[in-house]
């Protein structure tokens, strides 16, 4: 909302000197102008919603500037108009005082001020209002798909002049075609049979099941849906929305699944390299992961304080900090604890399982149990609709990128530097190698800080999707050993069709049966299958 | 915790360990003991952890104005670790090796459940602070928080009404135990008598500490754009769930004003890590708000944030939730009872209850009747607003009667 | 560093194998059936507050589940970090016992079935009003799990730590399920409200003695039990097993029905521990499942030294101890002391604290031969 807001103050510069034709009739709307302020600051829902199509009926007919309509509903909607006893009004946000009338700078008013509180009804006209008018006055804006989409979810209830003038503005034929579908929505039921039929082929354009459910709604009234014309247009478009949502729900199965599988991925990644090479089971993993979170974290504080101009970066600066801090930890780890254990694998389970209660607890007191605030960055927050119900949400096409990215880095670390050939060589046969000269001692600590570091990085991609706080690493760890196990110790390979197939099993189950089901069935075929094939899918080729 | 406070907390251990009696025994004889049953580890840390903090500081409250008739009131606090029977086995120990007066304590209701026994088997007195699912009556328990017909149910029919965009169809998503499933029992019953078909509505249950709700919310879009009517969702989740689930919503587009979510649990402290421009008008129901107008409120801030700055906790200062309240006020009533009942004994307690009123920060005076252990409060509709917090949206006109079991369930 | 280890172990394992540990086992086992005697008079003659004497039947059951782990991790070498299974086992099914009595007793029925909006009891508490048939359940229902999964996961030879992840990964599921409500095991909350037991009110003082006494005459029982069979020619299977499993079978050893043997004798043990614990604590729920709470039977058996039986014993039962006592008196240290403990017990006297004389005494040794030489 803050966004918007700033977004329309600066197009409105544009507008106002490029669009003479807004300008021009502001002079002459003072009046409705105090009238619409004077109803926004009602506490009544009828007077308000009422103010709100008023406006843009009035921007409709240009007789209401429309980049202070959209300043005036964003005020309105952020609670940043505030109303006082005897007709006080002022829009106050960050320390700046404006008149709500000519949005001129005023001084800071003694009166007791409030913003009339917004209940959902009246938020959603002010939703609907702030998405016409910012097509209205930004139409090019990066915002303005954004405010077609919001726009959609309210077409029952948007001004269907403002509506036209929206179209009428859109430089893009897209965007103007989702508006025109919006508008397609309202005419289901026209009195004119022509603009029936080309609305309920117009809505098979955007084949959402919200369409769907409306044309089916149509189908079933038999006084707008008698007319054979009518009714073959029905059934062609929702046979064609079917078809795309069908598409539209694959998709998003396999989206989830790929996501799904990404976070498992990073989670058991790490673990795969410990594992794999010193059949270590290192169940403080994923604290591991938690460490990496809160390294982002401090890393998001450390920017907020020194350079908030560059926050929105701050998980692409914290990538190499979050590396280099947790294969620290893993380092000492490996240096103080678990050097001593190599000949007694099961200890070393006890080891890390106490070093990971001991790392919960340090971090517990020394940044207490609540939640971690993140920000979010732009390039992360909310989705893009691809088709019909279908949406790609940034966080989680981060993370998919970042584990693709890892992998890349990791298989060129393995398969292509020194250290990768060394690490190989230990893994196939400690012994060998050593007599061929590779310090097995140093692999071992480079690779036990390699493992912890990509479990850091982990953490990193994770703090956008899940909550960040001392216990969060516990729920990744029965699912990371059975992926690492499944995948066949040490193949990254191995892990990466493990968590692919893993994930996908799993959101195919889950609509059906629920998640428990579908986590209890995919465990249980996981210890079946390690039944039959006790090396996983990949066994190593090493002697062990 | 600081470090200073770090060295001193092992400086006591290294006390407690020398020392032959399982408690440290250095205590003024004159004293009398509370005990405090929250986890401040474990998945329930997150929230329930400063609740101890709160009995403390309401403990020193009294302590300041000369303790309760005339005795010093020692505050112990123990770490159940989000471990039900432990909360159990704790309780024990309170009251009968330590001989607590009254316990604080519990969050979940499976806590609760897991005291009772303890707590009825030695006439101990147990100050819950939660809103719960009702239908229990222990003459063992104060019940300090709302049973849901006089929480949820005002909220159901706000969202059902006009102005709440007159929902028709409702996702239940709750963690899978007994509150949600009770809540959801109690809604299911409210909108058949209401008229609404079995079709009108959906239940799903995650376990706890779910945290993938990608394809679940996916669910929800579809429910929601099937025909029937305005869909809302009623959120029972609980602990960790409630964010991730919010982000999630947020991710996918989902505004108040296309699903409303009434999060009934959702509490100021779970909004901590989000941000909340995206889900302003999500709504909750408890017992009291942060953004509470009143000067009991104001004053409650002011020794919070003070309490927060002065012991170095890892708390917000300026994010105050209903349990913090609750349990507050619980300290508060049962002082006030002793001082009626002039004695600490359970029994002399409990029967001083009838008629103990008490100015809670929530702006009500709250009270007892002699006819239950619920205490009366009033309730208030939160909206979710930007700054992480609840506009009140709703509040009720005086404090309702509690009605522990519900005619709908 | 890596020297002193091996001065350390040498000086173990010079001394005494499981034989003289067999014997240990033993001695210590009548020593509890006096103890047993002891707190039966003392309960019921109000000489012992209940709650201590509540608290030590509660750590004898923790002392058994730990004999049972080390029968197979400290003798068989095979590491469960899911034996929490079976504890868990013998736990619900005596609950369901207990929660029937009480329904059909007081006709309230469970809290489960009334959110569940359900009339009547799932067929599985069928006929478990009967106390032998319970207990003939917890028997049947532990082994045969045990054995089922022991036969599938042995005769695949999966070992090492694949085994034990494959058992905690059991457990989870295991504790997936048991959390449903639907599954007609109380979900989350459990189990609880118990009345009677055998006709006794639970809560009386005699019942609570009765029951403790009972769980130390268990832990003795099983104690001798285990002792007699490391004593065996199955204990000296086992540890070959432990030492060298391929050449055993080499040999013409099959290995297969030796472990499946341990491991129910080990999950049936672990089973009746979880039946004597349930009455006790008052409560059952999932949370006995969790992963965590395997692995820290397993932390009991290392701390107190693994092979031992005693020691595992031991183990168990300072640490349950530390932690009733610590997570009242000092909650905020307590998990940084037991995290601690377990690193400083793994790493410098890795076969427990039970050595630790002996360890003191190899060290003291080989720095006198060094300052020699």
């Amino acid at each position: 909302m803050k966004r918007w807001v700033l977004a329309m103050l600066r197009l409105s510069v544009f507008m106002a000197a490029g669009a003479g034709w807004l300008a021009a009739p502001a002079r002459a709307d003072g009046d409705a102008r105090a009238s619409i302020v004077d109803r926004l600051c009602t506490r009544e829902t009828e007077a308000r919603i009422a103010a709100v199509d008023e406006l843009l009926a009035g921007v409709a007919r240009k007789e209401i500037a429309a980049d202070w309509g959209a300043a005036i509903i964003g005020a309105a909607g952020d609670a940043s108009l505030k109303c006082g006893e005897g007709g006080v009004r002022v829009i106050a946000k960050s320390g700046r005082f404006r008149d709500p009338l000519t949005l001129a700078d005023v001084s800071e008013s003694s009166a007791k001020l409030a913003a009339p509180f917004v209940n959902l009804r009246v938020r959603a006209a002010y939703e609907m209002a702030g998405g016409l008018l910012l097509l209205i006055t930004a139409p090019a804006s990066p915002l303005a798909a954004k405010a077609a989409d919001d726009l959609q979810k309210h077409a029952g209830i948007a001004n269907l002049d403002a509506l036209q003038m929206a179209v009428e503005a859109q430089p893009s034929p897209d965007l103007a075609g989702r508006l025109q579908a919006i508008a397609a929505f309202r005419a289901l039921r026209h009195p004119d049979l022509e603009r029936r039929i080309a609305a309920i082929g117009k809505l098979a354009d955007d084949p959402t099941e919200r369409n769907r459910t409306a044309l089916l709604d149509l189908q079933g009234d038999k006084t707008a849906a008698g007319d054979p014309k009518v009714a073959a247009a029905l059934a062609a478009s929702i046979a064609s929305i079917d078809r795309w949502l069908q598409f539209s729900r694959l998709m998003a199965t396999v989206y989830s699944g790929l996501s799904y599988a990404s976070i498992l991925f990073m989670a058991a990644l790490g673990l795969a390299v410990i594992f794999g090479l010193m059949g270590v089971i290192n169940l403080a993993q994923g604290e591991l992961i938690m460490v990496g979170a809160y390294t982002t974290y401090l890393v998001q504080e450390a920017i907020r304080a020194a350079a908030p101009g560059i926050l929105d970066l701050y998980l692409l600066i914290a990538i190499p900090i979050a590396f280099c801090v947790t294969a620290l930890v893993g380092v000492l780890m490996e240096i103080t604890v678990i050097r001593h254990l190599y000949r007694r694998p099961l200890m070393t389970l006890l080891a890390t399982w106490a070093i990971s209660l001991l790392l919960i607890n340090l971090v517990r007191v020394f940044f207490g149990t609540q939640n971690l605030e993140f920000v979010t960055p732009a390039f992360l927050s909310g989705g893009e609709r691809i088709v019909g119900d279908f949406i790609v949400t940034y966080n989680r096409l981060f993370a998919i990128v970042f584990a693709l990215g890892i992998l890349i880095a990791a298989l060129i670390i393995l398969r292509r530097t020194k250290l990768g050939l060394f690490i190989r060589a230990v893994t196939e046969n400690r012994d060998m190698a050593g007599c061929v000269g590779v310090s097995a001692r140093r692999v071992d600590v480079l690779s036990f800080g390699i493992g912890s570091g990509l479990a850091g990085l982990a953490g990193l991609a994770l703090s956008p999707i899940y909550t960040v706080n001392p216990n969060m690493g516990t729920n990744f760890i029965v699912d990371a050993f059975m992926i690492v196990v499944l995948g066949g110790v040490g193949s990254l390979i191995g892990t990466l069709i493990a968590s692919v197939n893993i994930g996908m099993i799993n959101v195919i189950i889950e609509p059906a049966y629920g998640a428990v089901a579908a986590k209890v069935i995919v465990l249980l075929l996981i210890i079946i299958f390690i039944q039959f094939r006790p090396e996983g899918l990949f066994a190593p080729k090493g002697r062990r | 915790m600081n470090r200073r406070k770090f060295l001193k907390a092992t400086a006591a251990l290294g006390g407690a360990l020398a020392m032959p009696s399982l408690i440290k025994s250095a205590q003024a004889a004159d004293s009398v003991k509370l005990g405090c049953l929250f986890s401040s580890s474990g998945t329930m840390a997150n929230i329930e952890g400063r609740l101890s903090a709160v009995v403390k500081m309401a403990a020193d409250e009294l302590n300041a104005k000369g303790g309760v008739l005339g005795k010093k009131v020692d505050v112990l606090v123990t770490d159940p670790a989000s471990d039900w029977p432990l909360y159990a086995q704790l309780g024990r120990q309170l009251l009968q090796q330590e001989k607590a007066a009254a316990l604080f304590g519990c969050w979940t209701s499976v806590s609760r459940k897991s005291v009772l026994p303890v707590v009825e088997q030695s006439n101990g007195l147990l100050f819950y602070p939660l809103h719960f699912e009702g239908e229990e009556n222990s003459k063992n328990v104060v019940y300090m928080n709302s049973p849901p017909a006089s929480s949820v149910l005002p909220a159901l029919e706000y969202l059902m009404s006009k102005d709440g965009g007159e929902a028709k169809r409702f996702y239940m998503l709750g963690s899978d135990y007994v509150w949600p499933r009770t809540i959801n029992k109690i809604c299911k019953g409210f909108w058949k008598s209401k008229g609404f078909a079995e079709t009108a509505w959906k239940e799903e249950y995650v376990p706890f500490g779910f945290s993938n709700f990608q394809t679940i919310v996916n669910n929800i879009r579809k429910f929601a754009a099937e025909p029937g009517g305005q869909p809302i969702i009623v959120l029972t989740v609980v602990g960790s769930s409630i964010p991730d689930f919010f982000k999630e919503i947020i991710n996918q587009g989902i505004k108040a004003t296309d699903i409303p979510v009434l999060g009934l649990d959702v509490l100021e402290a779970d909004l901590e890590g989000l941000d909340t421009a995206p889900m302003v008008g999500h709504l909750n129901c408890w017992a009291y708000l942060q953004n509470v107008e009143a000067p009991a409120n104001a004053a409650f801030k002011t020794n919070w944030a003070n309490y927060v700055t002065k012991n170095s906790l890892p708390y917000k200062k300026d994010t105050i939730i209903d349990p913090m309240v609750s349990a507050y006020d619980g300290v508060h009533m049962w002082a006030l009872a002793c001082e009626k009942a002039k004695s600490t004994e359970v029994d002399a307690v409990r029967a001083a209850f009838d008629g103990v009123s008490f100015d809670c920060p929530s702006g009500y005076k709250i009270s007892m009747s002699g006819e239950n252990n619920y205490v009366k409060r009033g309730v208030f509709i939160g909206s979710v607003n930007d700054q992480q917090a609840f506009d009140i949206l709703w509040k009720s006109e005086d404090t309702p009667k509690p009605v522990p079991f519900s005619p709908y369930a | 560093m890596t020297a002193i280890l091996e001065s350390i172990s040498r000086e173990i394992q010079g001394k005494g194998g499981p034989a003289r540990r067999g014997l240990a086992a033993e001695r210590l086992a009548g020593m509890l059936v006096v103890a047993a005697l002891a707190i039966l008079v003392a309960g019921t003659q109000g000489l012992m507050s209940p709650y201590v004497v509540n608290l030590i039947g509660q750590v004898a059951t923790f002392g058994m589940l730990a004999i049972a782990l080390d029968l197979i991790w400290g003798y068989a070498g095979i590491l469960s970090l899911g034996h929490g299974l079976y504890f868990a086992i013998g736990g619900y099914l005596i609950a369901m016992h207990l929660v029937k009595v009480a329904y059909l007793q007081t006709g309230t029925p469970p809290d489960f079935m009334l959110f569940m909006g359900w009339d009547s009891l799932p067929f599985y508490y069928a006929g478990l009003e009967n106390f032998p048939y319970a207990l003939a359940l917890i028997v049947l229902i532990s082994g045969g799990v045990a054995f089922l999964f022991g036969l599938i996961s042995f005769r695949s030879r999966v070992s090492g730590v694949y085994f034990s992840i494959i058992t905690q990964a059991l457990v989870f599921v295991a504790m997936l399920l048991f959390f449903r409500n639907d599954t007609g095991f109380g979900g989350n909350n459990g189990m609880t409200g118990f009345t009677t037991l055998l006709g006794w009110p639970i809560a009386a003082p005699e019942t609570i003695a009765a029951l403790s006494a009972a769980s130390v005459l268990a832990a003795a029982a099983s104690l001798y039990v285990c002792a007699r069979i490391v004593r065996s020619r199955l204990g000296h299977m086992l540890v070959a097993i432990r030492e060298d499993e391929s050449r055993l079978r080499f040999l013409g050893f099959e290995t297969l029905w030796i472990k499946i043997a341990a491991w129910v004798i080990s999950a049936v043990i672990a089973a009746i521990a979880g039946m004597l614990y349930v009455p006790q604590v008052g409560i059952i729920n999932p949370r006995v499942l969790s992963p965590e709470l395997s692995i820290e039977i397993a932390v009991w058996v290392a701390i107190g030294g693994r092979g031992t039986l005693v020691g595992a014993f031991a183990g168990a039962i300072l640490i349950s101890t530390l932690k009733v006592v610590l997570t009242a008196s000092a909650p905020e240290l307590w998990p940084f002391i037991l995290s601690l403990l377990v690193i400083f017990v793994v790493v410098l006297l890795p076969n427990g604290l039970l050595d630790a004389p002996a360890a003191l005494r190899g060290w003291l040794e080989w720095r006198r031969q060094r300052a020699a030489s």
